[in-house]
């Protein structure tokens, strides 16, 4: 039972670097996928993650294949469509699902247009997807940075983060900070996402931010107890995933998104909040 | 009202406001005074909350412009808003005492830590409303009436010069709305200025020295019995007319 | 032999319209169009000067995915000739052909060879065992000598394919006699009107020297080749090029398609295929005793796994984190495996792919220690200026890496 739990990670260095790197991605990313899942955004990730490639298609046109050169121009991309979407969203009668479809669609079919015309086949997609199974030193601190970058902003900015989700309105009227916490946020979403496409090699990076989050809700209906079981599943996941790819061959990036799931749907059943089995149970009502 | 521009707390210069090019509140002249406690009464669609949002500042004026009267501290007038409750997200899991907390924006800001005394302001809030006891409670197991409570628990620990409520007691028991109004009363004796939008004619005339009668265009404003004269009310009916999508451009522009 | 077609007579029932569409100039060049950059090449060697070749997948492009613009729809519309590998590389170009409208006849060059069934990733590895390889090699020694026998006969397809050729070459005669009935000012194009669908017919007939029956046939043919391309579905490795026994058959096929396409070239054709072919087949014995040199028990490590017909034919294992597609994730027992194989037989460098994410493969190569002593060409060739911008640099470029990398 030891062997097989720690043995591949004591045995190989790849193995450890992929535990790290799962790790920390879902230290960042649990947090991140609480405050979309709260401020009912969960659809955002994906849609950003489709806004952020064809920046880092133009970054590999311009630089080639830099890591940096294409990290940067996903980053670009993410924060150009995450501000048109708050603007519009701000003065325009369009919400903000409907403005944010808009601008990740045309970013998309920009970035599709120019690679295009450029005449490159290069897959961007491979080019930009890491595996957790290749990490190497510049993508292990890329992560890391992110994660620490992700929780110190967090920290400073949770308060308002917490009031802009809860009540937007008031936060207005005693500061005028909502629309740059909002942008703030949105691009730490960005941050975790190309990280995340780093580690885990597939747009499935969005499963690592959304799918421990909803597992949080059901255990708890506090915010800071929601933060820390979303990166205790995450962690969780990237360690079963890891192993299961090891035991049994499965491709490393989905098994890990696939034991996430595994666990949100065991929480959707058992889960202390309005998990599904309670209300088949019905228990008797309390006194008061 | 000559006599009260020099001690304004807000003052409106020709303001129409409104969305997209259609006005909802139109040609508003006027002020109101410091420490005043006015209330702002109309038929639905009348325009009332445009204009609260129009003094928050959450809507920029089509034309004309809303002064604020600073208070000659340095920070200025500090305005406190209570919108209609519908626009709070009462699903979001947080505690009522945080919530309340909120209320301490204006001193502790963004990063700024609670302090003990802060602590204890919150703990005096919560009990001044009556919801002692219910600090741990997520808000969306409150009631109607809690959640209102709650609200103005916040907005005490807000401390502002200038308080706004939309519609405060929409669907609240008389029980709660005789205690809030006891703190609507104790804010006008701290010599806060006080607008809220009130449908219940009644309170407004037992409780609100001043009313300003709006239909879209102001029909009457200053002491309440003779603004709320049956005959202004009847006007301010007529004047609500539907929505007309192919409106001329307004000439009074 | 279940890929055994009859390319001509395939070709037959779209030559009525390709004829038809023929451009009136006798010495027009043919436009053909190939869908990635190795076969781009063979089309240009044997080709020459008559044909322009557009390839849809450039250079350093990967031909697995791809996502083609309505250029390359355009590029199909005006092609006279388009060749495609078949067995399913280019899995996208059946539906852009169908979208295009194009009349041009389709070419697949790699339908009647002997493809190696697709196996499983997994599947794969654990039929590489020691035993089975001296087997292989043994069987494929034989393969050796059939083909050096049948070198007219362009090796695998044999038998049929000779015969067919035969055929071809039979037809040709039908068809220069065609050709001068027509007069000289042009190639089917002076058929006016009502004339036009007779002399089709003709032509059709002189085209494939089968007589009807026979074209009737081939159409049946065709018809379950398609059916058989949607069903086939990665059953067979399509990288046959990485065998030159196999590539002698694509020139074939293409030598052949080319001429009953544009029967004035066919002189220079056959010159082209025939100096080529001598090329590929000096190519095959270089690489041969380029392997032979390697020390006993020699693998190639590589990222992506797209040289199974090479170790079909000359005996060298390989071994991929990933599998045929490059669409396929790792995982981690596969790697695992990877360096420990690498470690246990004392592996002393591993191999990035120019299509493949290197980063993988760097990975193991630092986990066992050992070099990556450079990028092997599989699915894609360099730009002309890089190392492997034909297809025979292509592969002397691997194979001369792999010699440096694990000789010693």
């Amino acid at each position: 039972m030891f062997d097989a739990l720690i043995g591949p990670f004591i045995q190989f260095d790849f193995m450890r670097r992929a535990l790290f790197g799962a790790l920390v991605l879902a230290l960042g990313a649990g947090p991140i996928g609480v405050f979309l899942m709260l401020r009912r955004m969960s659809l955002t990730g994906d849609a950003m993650a489709h806004a952020i490639l064809p920046g880092a298609a133009i970054g590999f046109l311009i630089a080639g294949l830099s890591l940096p050169a294409m990290t940067l121009g996903g980053l670009i991309a993410g924060i150009v469509v995450a501000t048109l979407t708050g603007l519009v969203t701000r003065y325009t009668v369009l919400k903000e699902d409907a403005s944010l479809a808009a601008f990740y669609l045309l970013s998309l079919a920009l970035g599709v247009t120019i690679v295009s015309l450029r005449g490159s086949n290069v897959d961007l997609m491979h080019v930009l997807f890491g595996s957790v199974l290749a990490l190497d030193d510049a993508a292990l601190i890329l992560i890391a940075g992110i994660a620490s970058i992700t929780l110190l902003v967090l920290a400073a900015t949770y308060r308002g983060l917490v009031m802009e989700c809860v009540d937007p309105i008031y936060l207005r009227s005693v500061a005028r900070i909502g629309t740059p916490l909002h942008l703030v946020f949105l691009g730490l979403v960005v941050l975790n996402l190309v990280g995340g496409f780093q580690a885990l090699g597939t747009l499935l990076a969005v499963g690592l931010m959304m799918l421990p989050a909803a597992t949080a809700r059901f255990w708890s209906a506090d915010v800071t107890m929601m933060v820390v079981i979303a990166v205790t599943a995450g962690m969780l996941s990237g360690i079963g995933g890891l192993l299961l790819s090891y035991h049994h061959g499965l491709p490393a990036g989905p098994a890990i998104i696939l034991v996430a799931g595994l666990f949100y749907l065991v929480s959707l059943f058992l889960g202390r909040e309005s998990g599904l089995i309670w209300s088949l149970l019905p228990r008797r009502h309390l006194e008061a | 009202m000559t006599s009260t521009m020099t001690q304004a707390a807000i003052r409106f210069d020709d303001v129409t406001l409104g969305y997209g090019r259609h006005p909802a509140v139109h040609h508003l002249d006027g002020s109101i005074a410091r420490g005043s406690l006015t209330a702002i009464v109309g038929p639905n669609g009348a325009g009332k909350s445009t204009l609260l949002k129009g003094i928050v500042g959450a809507l920029r004026p089509l034309d004309g412009r809303i002064e604020m009267q600073r208070r000659g501290t340095a920070e200025g007038a500090r305005v406190a808003y209570l919108p209609q409750a519908a626009e709070l997200d009462r699903s979001f899991p947080i505690p009522v005492y945080d919530l309340v907390a909120m209320g301490l924006w204006n001193r502790r800001g963004l990063f700024g830590g609670i302090s003990r005394a802060d602590r204890g302001r919150i703990e005096e809030a919560i009990a001044a409303v009556g919801m002692t006891g219910f600090e741990r409670r997520s808000i969306g197991t409150l009631s109607g009436g809690q959640m209102q409570r709650v609200l103005f628990a916040r907005l005490l620990l807000q401390d502002a010069s200038l308080i706004l409520l939309d519609e405060p007691f929409t669907a609240i028991d008389a029980k709660t709305t005789r205690d809030l109004l006891d703190l609507v009363r104790r804010w006008h004796d701290e010599a806060r200025t006080v607008i809220a939008v009130l449908h219940d004619i009644d309170l407004v005339r037992e409780v609100f020295p001043e009313t300003l009668l709006i239909a879209r265009e102001p029909v009457a404003w200053g002491e309440t019995n003779s603004v709320l004269h049956p005959e202004n009310l009847l006007r301010a009916r007529r004047m609500v007319e539907a929505n007309d999508p192919f409106a001329q451009i307004c000439a009074r522009a | 032999m279940l890929h055994r077609r009859n390319i001509i007579t395939l070709l037959a029932g779209t030559m009525l319209v390709g004829v038809s569409a023929a451009p009136a100039m006798a010495q027009e060049r043919v436009s053909a169009v190939t869908t990635f950059s190795i076969l781009g090449d063979l089309v240009s060697q044997v080709g020459g000067e008559r044909v322009d070749v557009t390839t849809l997948v450039g250079p350093d492009g990967d031909g697995h995915v791809y996502s083609p613009s309505p250029a390359d729809a355009r590029r199909l519309t005006e092609a006279d000739i388009v060749f495609k590998n078949g067995l399913l590389f280019e899995g996208w170009i059946d539906r852009l052909i169908d979208s295009s409208g194009t009349q041009a006849p389709v070419i697949a060059v790699a339908e009647n060879i002997d493809a190696i069934p697709d196996a499983g990733h997994g599947h794969s590895h654990d039929d590489h065992g020691h035993d089975d390889h001296g087997h292989d090699h043994d069987d494929h020694g034989h393969d050796h000598d059939d083909l050096g026998h049948g070198h007219d006969d362009n090796g695998h397809g044999h038998d049929d394919h000779g015969h067919g050729h035969d055929d071809n070459g039979h037809g040709h005669d039908d068809h220069g006699h065609d050709h001068d009935d027509h007069g000289n000012d042009d190639h089917g194009h002076s058929h006016d009107d009502n004339d036009h669908g007779h002399d089709h017919d003709d032509h059709g007939h002189d085209d494939n020297g089968h007589g009807h029956d026979d074209h009737g046939h081939g159409h049946d043919d065709h018809g379950h080749a398609h059916g058989d391309d949607d069903h086939v579905h990665g059953d067979y490795d399509p990288h046959a090029w990485q065998d030159v026994g196999n590539v002698k058959v694509y020139v074939a096929n293409i030598r052949d398609a080319l001429i009953a396409h544009d029967p004035d070239g066919e002189e220079l054709y056959r010159a082209n295929a025939e100096a080529y072919i001598a090329e590929l087949a000096a190519l095959d014995a270089d690489i041969h005793a380029a392997v032979a040199e390697l020390p006993e028990g020699a693998l190639v490590v590589t990222s992506h796994d797209a040289f199974r017909y090479f170790t079909h034919a000359y005996g060298l294992e390989f071994d991929a984190p990933v599998g045929t597609s490059t669409e396929v994730e790792a995982t981690a027992r596969d790697v695992a495996r990877l360096i420990d194989t690498i470690r246990a037989n004392d592996i002393r460098a591993v191999f990035a792919e120019s299509l493949t994410d290197a980063r993988l493969i760097e990975q193991i190569a630092r986990e066992a220690g050992v070099p990556v002593a450079g990028t092997l060409y599989s699915d894609a060739l360099s730009p002309p200026d890089g190392p492997a911008g034909t297809y025979i640099d292509m592969m002397r470029h691997n194979i001369s890496l792999i010699s440096e990398g694990l000789g010693s």
